[in-house]
């Protein structure tokens, strides 16, 4: 009896190192490459120069630095030299390009400027809708704006998401499918109403495309919201 | 309490059919006794939400080595311990289908799983139609339930639970097979802000071949009380089941070589839920009756 039981006890062990290896999942994380002006100007004081930053963004919404093409649409009143420098000449409105050429695809992202007394950025927010992409309830409006010198997402008061998950996380990310590259705000610990958060220091009103809720732990998204400026 | 209490649930699940295959409402006679090694595990890519649908989540894994025993300390009072001495918990990799990169890096730890200690009582004497027995399980946590690099991985639910429990059990001829069915119902309270829960399910079993083979169903459903004080979301990684609520069906074969010995095999599966797995778990095991 023994030999019998020694032996379908190293069965049932055996199955038990078999079948217990860490293995992948798969994300399907490809997005739309773009290139996107990350600078806000609205105004340049007529005579003085500027630098306009772009970032490109290939298939999974990473930041490569490749060089673009810049171009003005009225190079009379606003130069720009292949660095993204920009240059007030004179009095009017310009609107400044952004261009990367990428085998079969050009991607651009353009920016209007005008020439005035001094140089402002704009002060207009992005806002955006929140949505659910799973069965957990998640919705509610947002916007990002500077509020003194923070940039702060404030979530309005529609806002409504469930308590059940786990470390619920909230992002800013350019890629909507995975929080790999995202700025991690922090854990959700506010589950209705209106609440704000504070960004860092070095992150920038058009840095991402997206705000994107993503359970860390279980690697499930649970919803996301596009600005929609 | 942790992700892993969604399997610790399972495992819970699993543990109670045990008792009641060994025993049901019967306790062992007094200086016998049945011990089983099993090996039980779950894997899942889809969990039920709090509204009851199902979702996907990344890939977790238990896989827990046990050995449950019961021992007759007389005819009518029994003692049992389920001892889980080898549990690993696991979370896959996620990897990006565009670049190949790995997104989230998965994790895996080893470790005690947590211990159940029982005394059932026969309320009922040998020769009575049906057997009633009632118990009272003590779970000790032993596991871990702050496991891997995010603490996302458990052994064990971190918190002292203790169950009671009715089993009443009648034994009948279904034609010229030998068969069975059990009830139970139970209480189980939890400690550490957990809700408490009720529990109940029956099982019928049928023999063949001589009583050698045994075909087991089980129906068994867990309420929450949602009694307990953590709510759903006290830590980050935690409290995915707190308040989780099945029903489960489960089948199994058993087959007795001899008098002594004999191995099983099974499968359970919740039909549907609220913050738990969606995926059977399975179940493989040894026994011998000393």
């Amino acid at each position: 009896m023994i030999n019998k039981s020694s032996y379908f006890s190293f069965i049932v062990l055996t199955i038990s190192f078999l079948t217990s290896c860490i293995g992948d999942d798969f994300v399907f994380d490809e997005v739309e490459p773009m290139v996107v002006i990350t600078s806000n100007l609205q105004t340049l004081a007529l005579g003085t120069t500027f630098q306009i930053e772009a970032k490109y963004l290939d298939n999974v919404g990473a930041e490569q630095v490749l060089p673009k093409n810049w171009t003005s649409s009225a190079s009379d009143i606003i130069s720009v030299d292949q660095s993204g420098l920009i240059t007030a000449l004179n009095a009017g409105q310009s609107v400044i390009t952004a261009e990367l050429i990428l085998d079969d695809m050009i991607l651009e992202d353009q920016i209007t400027v005008t020439v005035a007394e001094e140089t402002t950025q704009s002060s207009n927010a992005r806002t955006g809708v929140i949505e659910s992409t799973s069965s957990y309830r998640l919705e509610g409006n947002f916007s990002l704006e500077k509020v003194g010198e923070n940039l702060v997402l404030d979530i309005d008061e529609t806002y409504q998401t469930t308590s059940a998950l786990p470390g619920l996380y909230i992002y800013l990310t350019n890629n909507r499918n995975s929080n790999s590259g995202a700025l991690e705000i922090g854990e959700v610990t506010v589950f209705s109403g209106a609440h704000s958060y504070t960004l860092p220091d070095d992150v920038g009103i058009n840095d991402y495309q997206y705000l994107l809720y993503y359970c860390k732990p279980f690697s499930v998204k649970v919803g996301d919201g596009q600005f929609e400026n | 309490m942790k992700i892993q209490n969604i399997l610790t649930v399972f495992i819970i699940m699993s543990i109670l059919p045990m008792t009641v295959m060994a025993g049901g409402g019967w306790p062992q006679p007094k200086d016998k006794a049945y011990v089983k090694l099993s090996e039980w595990w779950t894997s899942s890519d889809q969990h039920y939400t709090d509204v009851g649908l199902i979702d996907p989540n990344v890939t977790l894994g238990i896989y827990t080595t046990s050995i449950y025993a019961e021992y007759g300390i007389t005819n009518r009072l029994t003692g049992t311990i389920y001892f889980p001495f080898f549990s690993r918990a696991l979370i896959n990799n996620t990897v990006s289908s565009t670049t190949g990169e790995v997104l989230n890096a998965g994790d895996a730890i080893n470790g005690l799983g947590d211990t159940d200690i029982s005394l059932k009582y026969g309320i009922t004497g040998s020769g009575s139609p049906i057997a009633i027995s009632a118990s009272v399980l003590f779970g000790i946590p032993l596991g871990n339930d702050l496991g891997g690099k995010d603490q996302n991985l458990q052994t064990g639910d971190g918190e002292f639970n203790q169950l009671i429990q009715l089993d009443a059990g009648s034994g009948f001829n279904l034609g010229s097979l030998s068969a069975y069915v059990n009830a139970h119902i139970a209480y189980n309270n939890r400690t550490s802000g957990f809700s408490d829960e009720l529990r109940y399910g029956v099982e019928a079993g049928v023999a063949t071949l001589d009583s050698k083979l045994w075909l087991i169903g089980r129906l068994n459903r867990v309420d929450s009380r949602k009694n307990g004080t953590l709510g759903n979301n006290s830590t980050g990684t935690s409290i995915f089941s707190n308040n989780a609520e099945f029903t489960s069906l489960g089948a199994e074969v058993s087959y007795k070589i001899n008098d002594k010995l004999g191995f099983s095999a099974g499968i359970t599966g919740a039909m549907n839920g609220r913050i738990i797995l969606a995926a059977p778990s399975y179940t493989v095991g040894v026994f011998v009756n000393i």
